[in-house]
């Protein structure tokens, strides 16, 4: 048996000419990580790679005229698996085997300066905490009721009931952080209108994790959102869109930030259905 | 032979210039110049010496012809601050004419680099001297307008710096670490090899890149009736692309690593600007980045209000300046440029430590874009947009084929759907598109200049590669004058199947693209198939400046116009109008050549054709190897009429010779006995191309006879097995099949009733 195996391997390596020998470390964990590691390497007569699933270590064997280690391991890479030269994409690695699912190597997350020339219109800032506003020019301290807002908006989007309920609570956050010594004439005589329902609807998408539940609020929560948008001057220019058939056919607004149509009443049923009736400069 | 070629080592930061290139510091001033300089700086002379030679490169497994400048390929990147001189001095040392063009540069017209245009060609063993003024900044590119020496390695960066005490100076953008990068294509066959055979419909690259298309591969995919549709609707297979390229470069590698700038090494948390010109001859790039968004600042070498996006489509000679950042410590992050077909990549990974990757792009879903192009195209070949006013890139048709935005099953989309193409309402994925891009500054042209209006169809003819527009090359047109002072609009409307770079010469535009009064400055602006663009630009340096498609081969196939001042000086580099206007025109009235001939066991059948834009002169034969099967030759001149060219009327001659036919049929159809024995007659004729792309052929010979005939060659049955068939009212009948080995040589069996049964290879040119 030894022999044949010996013999076969042999017979393999001598088809692969100008062949060199290393041995380099790949992560992995069991006998699936094995064969989908090797047949990413492998190409007939130039690559052959041995994995060895206890000590993690590979043996490349390839034809150094045609090819080399780094060609090599990153088709393992995309395949995967991380090695000391590459690192698979997250989403590839995400879609391995449970079993497949070996322990990766933490990235030390770079602290990057917000450049101010730059205008990045980042994720992490609709989260952000609350007091950094404060120093940023007070009239614009209704931005992160409105980020907060909008991060609702995408939650419902995906369909997402848990997700919009915690954002939710940061849209609570957010409105009781406004002082309103701060906000100006006409922002201060619409928020005194519209304040109480906002606390309403917002406590009320909080509270449940059913999408649909929290989607007849926000009916009403886009409507006062929109009036007191319209009173304040905001950076960016904000979307007000239209679908005829949320609401039972009755209709429903919301806001968005990007001029693209993606309905939060409906998510991926009818992503697409709406349109925007009205740009808020 | 040039060594360094062969093992070239670029550090990223040092690819600029050899030994060779000298820099003149002198403070000379052109007074000439110094009207459009507004600044107080001393002008300064920024002088290079260009060495453009004849190389042997080694870049995918051949040595192959190519094109090196100064020893290198890419071409060196050109640096200069606005304010400065150019002088670069263009030292011919090929055994061929050729020619630099300055890519999205405002000059004197006489120094835009157009051979038989703007100048005459640079001659071999002579030096011609470009010198012109820096009056204006950002990220563009040159390459040689001549023939199609751009594929080969004559594209270079051309990097224009702002003055640090500019207005327009953006701190946080222009200030960070900048590596400019070229990006461009090879291929191992010769460029003028692959002009002829995309004229002659060769499915060669389609079977390099898996896009064939066949039924056999339609019916596995669940998608037969689409195929017959398509076919119904007398369309060929059709992809993103028509080249197969071997490799991909960034700056002349396929992948590379920056892990410092101008001495810094890179670490987490940096911020790097990329400068991206595309120098691809005909590919279209993805760009993508593992890093995460991308921050894009300035397109076409204009500032643009800075956009976030996951990624970006930079069309054939489009420049876009874009953003990244590396996110983590201890890594190296993979910048990724994907040829729109998705067969290739080059990579550049930014930072230092273990390279993060990229996923790829999904391959392809060419079925659904059939169908999609089925939906698409009216029997009379036109196409119907079916309501969407497209433009702007903002509805892409291709949607429907990117898995990664519609799945990788079978699309359930709603048919009415209005956002059906829109890829950023259906996906998670932020693509940028034109409506996208803002200028910073207000671009609005003179408002009491008088406007001119221009409209143009873009026309094409996928099946025989003719790109033109309003259906005439640039031979059959005339130039198109204007006015100095007026404002020029023009409206582009794409009536073609493909989509098309259109670029324009000396000036920049402003895409009209609701942005107002800061719609952003362009060159280039890519047309999708059925999209609407407006774009205008006021008419302010004097000459005749091209506008024409990006796409070599299809600017090469006659896919522009000449705009032209009126009452405008004479161009002292042009001594000959007339000659130069002859030579200009030679590039789209050329006639490609094809052969093809079957070694059967039972004689030999094959053909050789002369095609240009609108003429074709064939002849066919089948020849047996005694005289009981016979001796035929037809031959016919004849030209494509109408715009999708399905009709071609001809004239031709007949001649065969035969003692016994094994087919005693001495009549035809019709009654009339035809002489089949000994026959040489004049014909008058037509083809017309049917549905199922079977050609129908009508023609009477002067004696009277009369022949009908129905014929279809090259059926895609699988990948690579052809089927052809051919009946005619002379009771002659042929079926066969050819077998695809490599791109000359097939297998073929066929039947014929003059020859009977029989079995051979087919070499094809």
């Amino acid at each position: 048996m030894a022999m044949a195996l010996m013999l076969s391997i042999s017979t393999c390596f001598a088809e692969i000419k100008n062949a060199k020998e290393e041995t380099v470390h790949i992560y992995g964990n069991c006998s699936i990580c094995k064969s989908a590691i090797e047949s990413a390497a492998n190409v007939k007569d130039v690559v052959q790679v041995e994995w060895n699933k206890d000590t993690k270590m590979a043996v490349l064997t390839y034809d150094e005229k045609q090819t080399n280690q780094d060609e090599i391991l990153k088709r393992i890479g995309l395949a995967g698996y991380d090695s000391d030269k590459f690192r698979a994409p997250d989403n590839v690695y995400a879609k391995l085997e449970t079993c497949c699912q070996y322990e990766r190597a933490a990235k030390i997350i770079a602290k990057i300066e917000a450049s101010k020339a730059v205008n990045l219109a980042v994720e992490e800032k609709v989260v952000a905490p609350i007091l950094e506003t404060k120093t940023e020019g007070e009239h614009l301290q209704l931005k992160e009721v409105f980020n907060s807002y909008f991060a609702v908006k995408d939650a419902l989007v995906k369909t997402d009931g848990t997700l919009a309920a915690t954002k939710a609570v940061l849209l609570l956050n957010s409105i009781n952080a406004v002082k309103m010594e701060n906000l100006t004439k006409e922002e201060h005589s619409e928020w005194m209108k519209v304040m109480k329902d906002l606390v309403f609807d917002a406590e009320h998408i909080s509270e449940t994790k059913d999408a649909g539940h929290q989607r007849d609020h926000f009916t009403s929560l886009s409507k006062n959102m929109y009036s007191l948008i319209k009173v304040s001057k905001q950076e960016t220019p904000t979307y007000y869109q239209f679908c005829p058939m949320a609401n039972k056919g009755k209709g429903a607004n919301w806001l968005a930030k990007e001029n693209i149509v993606k309905n939060p009443y409906f998510g991926s049923k009818m992503l697409g259905c709406g349109k925007t009736v009205e740009t808020i400069n | 032979m040039h060594p360094f070629i062969k093992n070239r080592v670029l550090s990223p930061c040092n690819m600029r210039m050899k030994s060779l290139i000298v820099f003149i510091k002198t403070n000379a001033i052109i007074t000439v110049f110094v009207l459009f300089s507004s600044t107080v700086f001393a002008q300064k002379v920024v002088r290079y010496d260009l060495y453009v030679k004849d190389t042997l490169v080694h870049f995918a497994g051949k040595e192959k012809r190519a094109i090196a400048v100064n020893g290198q390929i890419p071409m060196p990147t050109l640096t200069f601050t606005e304010g400065d001189t150019a002088e670069i001095h263009v030292h011919n040392q090929l055994k061929e004419e050729t020619s630099l063009h300055w890519h999205g540069l405002f000059l004197p017209n006489k120094e835009d680099g157009v051979p038989n245009l703007t100048q005459m060609p640079i001659w071999p063993n002579t030096t011609h001297i470009y010198r012109f003024p820096i009056i204006q900044n950002g990220t563009h590119w040159y390459h040689s307008h001549s023939g199609l020496q751009e594929q080969i390695g004559m594209y270079g960066n051309f990097v224009m710096l702002k003055r640090p005490s500019s207005p327009s100076f953006r701190k946080g953008i222009d200030d960070l670490p900048t590596l400019p990068i070229v990006l461009s294509e090879w291929t191992n066959l010769n460029p003028e090899n692959i002009h002829r055979m995309l004229h002659n419909a060769n499915d060669y690259p389609a079977l390099k890149k898996n896009s064939v298309q066949s039924y056999g591969e339609a019916i596995s995919a669940g998608h037969f009736k689409t195929k017959m549709k398509n076919e119904w609707k007398r369309m060929m297979a059709m992809d993103v692309s028509d080249v197969y390229y071997e490799k991909i470069f960034m700056n002349g590698l396929p992948s590379s690593e920056l892990k410092s700038i101008s001495g810094n090494e890179l670490k987490g948390g940096d911020k790097v600007r990329l400068r991206i010109s595309n120098g691809g001859a005909s590919s279209y790039f993805w760009l993508t980045y593992a890093g995460g968004k991308i921050t894009m600042v300035a397109n076409d070498g204009n500032d643009v209000e800075p956009v976030e996006v996951d990624r970006l489509i930079i069309a054939v000679s489009e420049t876009y300046d874009v953003i990244v950042t590396i996110p983590a410590e201890k890594t190296a992050y993979e910048f990724l440029a994907t040829t729109e077909d998705r067969t290739n990549s080059a990579s550049i990974y930014i930072g230092n430590g273990i390279k993060q990757l990229k996923s790829p792009l999904p391959r392809l879903k060419y079925f659904e874009g059939m169908k999609m192009m089925n939906d698409m195209m009216k029997m009379n070949g036109e196409l119907d947009d079916m309501g969407m006013a497209m433009s702007l890139n903002q509805m892409d048709m291709n949607v429907v084929m990117y898995p990664e935005i519609t799945g990788d099953a079978k699309p359930k989309q709603d048919d009415n759907d209005p956002n059906r193409y829109n890829a950023n309402a259906l996906g998670d994925l932020v693509t940028l598109n034109y409506a996208m891009l803002k200028s910073p500054t207000i671009t609005a042209l003179p408002k009491e200049a008088p406007v001119k209006e221009l409209y143009f169809k873009l026309s094409g003819n996928m099946n025989r590669y003719v790109w033109s527009l309003d259906n005439k090359v640039v031979s059959e047109a005339d130039k198109i004058l204007i006015k100095k002072g007026e404002n020029v609009r023009i409206v582009i409307y794409n009536g073609s199947m493909m989509r098309h770079p259109m670029h324009l010469h000396g000036h920049d535009f402003r895409l009209l693209n609701g942005q107002g009064q800061n719609a952003p400055l362009k060159n280039i602006v890519d047309i999708m198939p059925m999209e609407t663009d407006t774009l205008e630009f006021n008419a302010n340096v004097e000459g005749d400046w091209f506008f024409h498609c990006h796409i070599l081969y299809h600017m090469m196939s006659g896919m522009g116009r000449v705009f032209s001042y009126e009452n405008q000086l004479p161009n002292p580099l042009i001594p000959n109008p007339k000659l130069a206007q002859r030579k200009l025109f030679a590039d789209d009235r050329g006639f490609h050549f094809m052969a093809e001939n079957d070694f059967a066991t039972n004689g030999n059948d094959g053909m050789a054709m002369l095609q240009n834009t609108r003429w074709s002169i064939g002849s066919e034969w089948r020849l047996g190897y005694h005289d009981s099967h016979g001796y035929e030759v037809e031959t016919h001149i004849g030209r494509y009429m109408g715009k999708m060219q399905w009709l071609m009327p001809f004239i031709g001659f007949d001649w065969r010779y035969r003692k016994f036919g094994i087919d005693e049929q001495e009549t035809n159809l019709f009654g009339q006995s035809n002489s089949k024995d000994l026959r040489s007659l004049v014909t008058v004729g037509v083809n017309y191309t049917l549905p199922l792309l079977i050609v129908g052929q009508a023609e009477i010979y002067h004696d009277g006879n009369i022949r009908f005939q129905l014929m279809r060659e090259d059926m895609p049955i699988t990948k690579r097995l052809r089927m052809s068939f051919m009946l005619n009212t002379d009771k002659e009948y042929m079926a066969g099949f050819r077998y695809i080995v490599n791109k000359n040589m097939g297998i073929t069996s066929h039947y014929d009733s003059d020859m009977g049964f029989g079995a051979g290879i087919t070499f094809s040119y």
